[in-house]
This record gives C-alpha cells, sequence and structure tokens, in this order.
C-alpha cells in the first residue's frame, strides 16, 4: 500500500530538490569572509559560509513552523514567506551588528576588493582598500545581497518544512514536526556545506566573478542530491504506515 | 613522518562499524537475554543496556574523526566544522530512513541506515569530486566513511536516550522532546573536533584518536543526562561510564601531548614592565 498518491508523490520530491537549489543559491548570495573578515581583512561577515547559511536558514525554519504552527490551513506561500522574512531579519541583524563593530570598534571603511566601483551606489571601492587586505566591512552591494541570499535562505528552509508537514502529517499527526524539522536540518547542512566547497570558503555576493563561474554546477549539485533526500524523505512515509 | 605507527583506515572502519553496530544491537538484545534469564541480574542487564549504543557512538565517532582527519588534511577551504556538520546531515537523514523504513523487521533497522548512509556518502563524495572538482583524491572514500559513521552515531546515542533503536520509541523518546538536537550537534562536535583542535605540521593520529574517544566519552555524558529524563537509571549509568570514560581518554590525550610537546615549562603572567 502506498502512503500517498503517485502523483503528489512526484510533486513532493520536486519541491524538497527544488528547496535544495535555492538553499545552495542562497549560499552564494551571502558575503561570507571566513576567518580573514574576522581580522576585518577581506569584505563580508566574518565567519563561514555554513555557519551563515544555516544560522539564517534555521531562523526561517522556526518562523515557517510557526506560522505552520498557528495557521495549520496556511498556504505553501504563506509558509514559505514567513521562512524568507525570518530569514532576513536574522542575516539583516547579524550583518547590522557586525557593520557596527566593524565601522566603530575596528574602525574600516567598507570596501569591496572585487568591484571597482559598487553596483548600486556608484562609490569608488578600490581607494579605501588598505594594502594587503582583500576589502574590508560590508559594503552596500554586500548588503543587499546578503539579504537576498537570505530571503532565498529561508525560502528553501520553509518549502522543505512545509513539503514534508504535508507528507507525515497524515501518518504520525504527533510527532509529525519534529520528525520533519530535524529531516530540514538534515538536508539544510547538506545543501549548505555542498555549495560552501563550490565557492572555496569565501564569497562576497552577487558582484563577485566568483559567483557566476560556480553557482551552475553547485546548484545543479544541490539539486541531484536533494531530489535523493526528496525520494528518502517520501520512503520515509512508507515505512511509517501501520 | 612516516616512522610513526598508524592505525590503517581499514583498521579503523572496521573498528568503527563492528564496534557501533555491536554496541547498538546490544541495546535491543541485552533485554531480551535478560527476559530470559530472569531474577535479579536481569534487571541489572535490562538497566546497563542503553549505555551501550552510546559505546558503540564512541566507535563510530573515532572513525569518523580519523576520516575527516584524512580528508581535511587536503584543506576544504570551508574549515574543518563543515565537514562534520555534513556528516550529521547526512547521517540523520539515512538514520531516519533506515529506522523508519524497516517497519516490523527492526533488527534490520542500523544496517539499512548504514547503507543508505554510505550510498548519499558516496553520491555526495562523486558530486565533490567531479561536479565541483575539489580534486581531493580521498574524497569519494572519505565523504562514504563520514556519513556511514555519522548515521552510527545518531543510531548509537539515540539508542541511548530511547532505550532501543526502534523508530516510533525513538520518535516519542527522541524527536518529539528535542533531544535529537542535542544528539546532532554534540555528535557533530566529537566528530569535527578532534582534527579542528589538533591539525598542524605535528599532528599525530595516535593523539587524534584519543582526543575522539574524550569528545564521543564527553557526548555520552550528556545524552546520559538526557536519557536521565527518558529512562531514569539507565541514564545515569550512561552518564557516569561517559564521566569515567571522558576521563581516562582525556588523560591519554594529555600525555599524548606532554610526550609530543619538546618541553612544557610554565611562564607565569606577563611580567609588568615600565616603558
Amino acid at each position: 500500500m502506498l502512503a500517498i498518491e503517485p502523483s503528489l508523490l512526484i510533486e513532493y520530491v520536486l519541491l524538497i530538490a527544488i528547496s535544495g537549489a535555492f538553499i545552495c543559491a542562497a549560499v552564494h548570495f551571502m558575503p561570507v569572509g571566513g576567518a580573514p573578515a574576522a581580522m576585518a581583512q577581506a569584505t563580508g561577515i566574518g565567519t563561514g559560509t555554513v555557519e551563515l547559511a544555516a544560522g539564517s536558514g534555521l531562523v526561517g525554519l522556526i518562523t515557517a513552523s510557526y506560522m505552520y504552527a498557528n495557521e495549520p490551513e496556511a498556504s505553501m506561500v504563506l509558509v514559505v514567506a514567513a521562512g524568507a522574512m525570518g530569514s532576513m531579519i536574522m542575516l539583516a541583524s547579524a550583518m547590522f551588528s557586525g557593520s557596527l563593530i566593524y565601522a566603530f570598534g575596528v574602525g574600516v571603511p567598507f570596501a569591496s576588493a572585487q568591484v571597482k566601483k559598487d553596483p548600486i551606489t556608484g562609490d569608488r571601492q578600490d581607494l579605501y582598500m588598505s594594502k594587503g587586505t582583500q576589502g574590508h566591512g560590508i559594503p552596500t552591494i554586500c548588503f543587499v545581497s546578503g539579504i537576498i541570499g537570505a530571503a532565498l535562505g529561508g525560502a528553501g528552509g520553509g518549502l522543505i518544512y512545509f513539503t514534508l508537514m504535508q507528507i507525515y502529517t497524515p501518518l504520525i499527526a504527533a510527532s509529525a514536526a519534529a520528525v520533519a524539522g530535524v529531516f530540514t536540518m538534515g538536508v539544510f547542512y547538506v545543501n549548505a556545506v555542498i555549495p560552501s566547497y563550490g565557492v572555496g570558503g569565501t564569497i562576497e555576493g552577487i558582484h563577485d566573478p566568483k559567483f557566476k563561474r560556480v553557482i551552475g554546477k553547485d546548484i545543479f549539485t544541490s539539486f541531484a542530491i536533494s531530489l535523493i533526500c526528496g525520494i528518502v524523505a517520501v520512503l520515509i512515509a512508507q515505512g511509517m504506515v501501520a | 613522518m612516516s616512522d610513526i605507527k598508524e592505525r590503517s583506515p581499514n583498521q579503523l572502519m572496521a573498528f568503527g562499524i563492528f564496534g557501533g553496530l555491536i554496541g547498538i544491537y546490544l541495546t535491543l538484545l541485552l533485554p531480551l537475554i535478560g527476559d530470559i534469564i530472569g531474577g535479579p541480574i536481569a534487571d541489572i542487564i535490562i538497566t546497563i543496556a542503553p549505555a551501550f549504543g552510546a559505546l558503540g557512538g564512541i566507535c563510530a565517532v573515532m572513525w569518523g574523526a580519523d576520516a575527516v582527519r584524512r580528508v581535511a588534511k587536503y584543506g576544504l577551504g570551508t574549515g574543518v566544522p563543515s565537514i562534520g556538520q555534513i556528516a550529521m546531515g547526512m547521517g540523520i537523514i539515512a538514520a531516519t530512513f533506515g529506522l523508519a523504513i524497516v517497519k516490523t523487521y527492526i533488527i534490520a533497522g542500523p544496517i539499512v541506515a548504514l547503507v543508505t548512509a554510505s550510498v548519499i556518502g558516496f553520491i555526495i563524495g562523486w558530486f565533490a569530486q567531479n561536479v565541483i572538482k575539489m580534486k581531493i583524491p580521498v574524497m569519494i572514500r572519505c565523504m562514504t566513511e563520514i556519513a556511514a559513521a555519522g548515521a552510527i552515531v545518531i543510531i548509537g546515542f539515540s539508542s541511548a536516550v530511547a532505550g532501543n533503536f526502534e523508530f516510533n520509541n525513538i520518535m516519542l523518546h527522541v524527536y518529539d522532546n528535542g533531544v535529537m538536537l542535542a544528539v546532532f550537534w554534540v555528535g557533530a562536535m566529537a566528530i569535527l573536533h578532534p582534527f579542528n583542535a589538533c591539525l598542524g605540521p605535528d599532528e599525530k593520529q595516535k593523539r587524534l584518536l584519543y582526543l575522539a574517544g574524550s569528545t564521543g566519552a564527553i557526548t555520552m555524558a550528556v545524552i546520559g543526562i538526557a536519557a536521565i529524563m527518558t529512562l531514569g537509571t539507565s541514564g545515569i549509568i550512561t552518564f557516569l561510564i561517559g564521566v569515567v570514560l571522558w576521563f581516562i581518554f582525556y588523560k591519554k590525550f594529555w600525555d599524548e601531548v606532554y610526550l609530543d610537546a619538546s618541553s612544557v615549562v610554565g611562564t607565569g603572567l606577563i611580567p609588568k614592565t615600565e616603558a
């Protein structure tokens, strides 16, 4: 006996694969500077790709599940939007407080090493770069790119959660949220780490030349792997049928 | 550094898989044996059974930490923690799948999870190597091993909290109350921390394995605290064994550090000098 209708089955698997691709794309938008940025020697937030993606994505997961818990009839768009919103707030506050420290604590002007002029404000960047560094702080373009990335990550997390809830709730009503949440976390980490290998640890955001170079193959990889995760998730449901 | 004798990857793999699986299966077998024997001994056997799951988890942690060491030596570009997190991510997907899919054939669960984890790990390793082009020769093998170790760690520590690895039981005692998050994170730390702490030019496998044992043991202690909540007395035993093992392994790690250091001297505080 099948736990789910075959037509829905394919839809669920594809939705999970698409969310994986969302999360993967999100990582590329984040201004991740890694350890050098923590010493204000590279542009971006001073932590790893995975930490940022997972941090913002998991907050998105929390807000998405909060929406789902309070409004079980909520449409997919609402849940996904709630995820994106939570994630954006989280990353914006992280970047804002980071910027305060870079500006008033470390005392560096914000400059990107990858572009000569900020594509949004048009300000010159190279004049403000300290010698021997790869830029510092979080310029406007990085901030905006980061917000877009966070929205994608949160939407991806929310979408997986929503899909899994659709699969599991009819089968294990009480534990569905827990299993869906934990499984989402697993998929999330896998999809946050894969692109971080692709970008090689640091990326400035949408304006970084690396962005165009790696995003294609990374998204393909994440899509393929999330497809497998999706199949696994649907198969788990077969195990839950008593 | 070739004169230093190291445990081969295959030895550690056998240790991780068999040690891990034996520990996990004992959580199911010991209560059955106890039921057959009966009497006061049975009570003792049944009470200590869940602790074996955590001991199996420690075996897998040591194996996983060595696999992390082999792959992270090449420099991942994202730091060692990322590989511990992907290990647990793959492990949790495979463990949930393996335990849930077998339905009534509970006994097959851990093995199905192990195989699933290996397959997922292999595919991710293949993609990392051939699509993302990371150019790390041991990538595929190590990714497979890390995923498998992650799955055993998850199942081992989960069964220490839930009492056995029956899916409904684990769902009730590990997923619903959120203990899974502790298993996930503390387990990830246990696998990723040893190499993250030891890496460097004079990194040695022996020292790393002792540290892996100590991180595994402290995970067991943390899981023991969670198990006190779900299982009571069994949890106290898991906790105590974890703490004792932690002392033993940490002392061994400490000795290794002293052995490898050229000398250890107390420098005191920085002297106050007037310029």
